[in-house]
């Protein structure tokens, strides 16, 4: 299975709006790739550059060997799965299914031998003479990825497929998403807004702003140490705690207190953003050195964010259910040295 | 008793409505049996075609009505032919003066068959030299209706998600393919909606065949109407009436035949 090279790939639309900016990247074969950043930050453009219905204003792009920059899209050999689906009401899901066969012109026969397959494959067998408009949103997602493999693509391109499906079924397709493409080792690109889908399905990820990627790597590594302040935002059910201060010599001096540092190459008297995720601090009793008032509690199910306040600062804390102090009481911060992470306070970049 | 009480003084005032409505309905189903029809609907005694007979002695009736079905296939053909394809761009590509340019077509759609417009319409086909003739009618009577259908259509088209056509474009097909394949079963319905109008305006149509067109073998139905008089110069209602029926019956045929065959609904997409 082929991956797809990007290399200093540019939009930009009439009217002088850059959607990329020269942006290099390299999907590995097999991989399942997921593009992660808000509305607007170009991953939805960039999906559809590859798939050839946007035409790159400069740069260039091969799946595998061949150069596809000038091709279009038809010619490219990449299934796309669409936030709305677009399954064709007027078709049936097996003349559905088909559709992409009979455009290569295939047979009859084989193509609805070919639909049979990719629709038994995803459980549709009972649904083959229906209409999308009778199917239910899950089922029509299902549709919309068996035509998508009945395409046999070199690469599969994924528009938010999931953002149309209610909360649970939601989690449920992404489990079988991400099996299937482990099924099948096709190549697979996945846009998305929500990166909690991005951590649980990519096997590796970008994360963009403003038409440039802030950061590439799996999602662990851009989970543990993101590269700035941007992705370290962005990445996280609860958001990580970031609070200024300046480096001293047992760690990070800010309004409430000081934050513990492992080892840094930060300069004494450098300005930095201490960066720890909520998961990382620890609550202990009002002895320690840092401390303060609960402020808020919040119920997350198996644990409990917590947020104190530190001076003029808040921290953020998770504390497993039943531990939780109540509103008002005073307790002390722990945060762990090793997990803490430092950005430089100017341009936002981690500090080794 | 009183929901009863209630309830039958709302079945017998609604009757009254509907009767008052559907007298003239009764009179077209009576007067063309009737040996001497008035204006008033009366059950004929005893019901006779004489009339029909007297009706088809004339030559023109049904010339008329041929006149009237070929204005109405050319006017309905032209409109489609022109409208989908205006329809499909203004709904898919964005231009400067845009909104415009269809804001004009809802306001020009209303003047253009008008009779505030007939004399620079004559004047306008006296110029093409096209007077008597039907290339004339059937193009003033498309003109009059195509801004109105490209506005509807275009309403139909951006129904339509962008994403039908670039998922077939994507599954390799040509444009022209996912027109044909996507966009265009998708939009069917609205097509037969403009169809049945057109039909309608264009078979109803007076004003504009009789001003453009001379001689009276060209006379679509509607003009021809006008000529059954009697030799005193009274309406001659035996002829009118049965004409009239005559006259409807290709309009009932073609709504059910289009409702049938392609049926005045949308196909429901997804929830969005």
């Amino acid at each position: 299975m082929p991956g797809v090279e990007i290399a200093s790939i540019t939009k930009e639309f009439a009217g002088g709006v850059t959607a990329l900016d020269a942006l290099d990247l390299s999907i590995e074969d097999g991989e399942f790739f997921a593009l992660l950043g808000p509305s607007g930050c170009g991953k939805t453009t960039l999906l559809r550059t590859i798939a050839g219905l946007e035409p790159a204003t400069s740069g260039s792009l091969h799946i595998g060997e061949r150069d596809v920059t000038a091709l279009p899209p038809g010619e490219r050999n990449v299934a796309m799965v669409f936030q709305d689906y677009a399954l064709y009401p007027h078709m049936t899901v097996r003349e559905n299914i088909a559709y992409p066969l009979k455009v290569k012109k295939v047979a009859r026969q084989q193509r609805n031998e070919e639909a049979e397959g990719a629709g038994g494959s995803l459980s549709l067998d009972a649904l083959m003479d229906r209409r999308p408009g009778q199917l239910s949103g899950g089922q029509q997602q299902r549709v919309a990825l068996a035509r998508a493999i009945a395409c046999r693509p070199d690469v599969f391109l994924f528009d938010e497929p999931l953002s149309n499906l209610d909360a649970r079924l939601r989690l449920e397709a992404r489990g079988f998403l991400k099996q299937l493409q482990h099924d099948l080792a096709t190549t697979a690109v996945y846009v998305t807004h929500d990166q909690s889908e991005a951590l649980a399905l990519a096997d590796r990820m970008a994360v963009m702003e403003l038409g440039e990627i802030r950061q590439v790597g799996t999602p662990a590594a851009l989970f543990h140490r993101p590269a700035n302040l941007f992705v370290a935002g962005f990445i996280g059910s609860t958001p990580m705690n970031l609070i200024t201060g300046v480096v001293g010599a047992s760690g990070v001096a800010f309004a409430g207190g000081v934050l513990p540092v492992a080892e840094t190459s930060a300069p004494h008297g450098a300005d930095v953003v201490y960066g720890i995720r909520p998961e990382y601090v620890g609550l202990a009793g009002p002895g320690e050195t840092l401390a303060g008032s609960v402020k808020v509690t919040e119920n997350l199910g198996a644990q409990f964010l917590v947020t104190v306040e530190l001076g003029e600062a808040q921290i953020r804390a998770t504390v497993p259910e039943g531990e939780e102090p109540q509103i008002g009481d005073r307790v002390g911060v722990m945060p762990d040295a090793r997990r803490a992470l430092l950005y430089d306070a100017a341009n936002g970049t981690l500090l080794a | 008793m009183k929901p009863f009480v209630h309830r039958v003084l709302f079945a017998g005032s609604a009757s009254l409505v509907g009767a008052f409505f559907a007298l003239p309905m009764l009179w077209l189903v009576f007067a063309p049996f009737d040996e001497s029809p008035s204006l008033s609907a009366a059950v004929p005694r005893p019901p006779t075609l004489s009339n029909f007979g007297d009706l088809f002695d004339n030559p023109q009736v049904l010339r008329s009505l041929g006149n009237s079905l070929l204005l109405v296939g050319g006017v309905v053909g032209l409109v489609l032919i022109v409208g989908a394809p205006a329809a499909y761009v203004l709904s898919r590509i964005r231009f400067p003066g845009r909104n415009l340019f269809l804001y004009m077509l809802l306001l020009l759609s209303s003047v253009i068959t008008g009779a505030a417009a007939i004399v620079p319409l004559y004047l306008l086909i006296f110029g093409l030299n096209l007077i008597d003739s039907f290339s004339g009618v059937t193009l003033a009577l498309a003109g009059g209706m195509l801004p109105a259908s490209i506005f509807i259509l275009k309403d139909f088209t951006d129904s339509i998600p962008r994403s039908y056509e670039e998922s077939a474009r994507v599954f390799g097909a040509s444009t022209f393919q996912a027109l044909r394949d996507v966009v265009f079963p998708v939009v069917r319905p609205g097509l037969a909606v403009i169809a049945v109008w057109t039909a309608v305006q264009v078979w109803g149509n007076f004003l504009v065949p009789f001003i453009l067109l001379r001689t009276p073998d060209k006379s679509p139905a509607a003009v021809l109407m006008y000529s059954f008089y009697t030799e005193g110069g009274q309406p001659n209602l035996r002829l009118i009436s049965a004409f009239s029926l005559l006259y409807t019956v290709p309009i009932l045929v073609l709504y059910i035949f289009v409702n049938r065959r392609y049926g005045f609904r949308f196909h429901g997409g997804i929830k969005r």
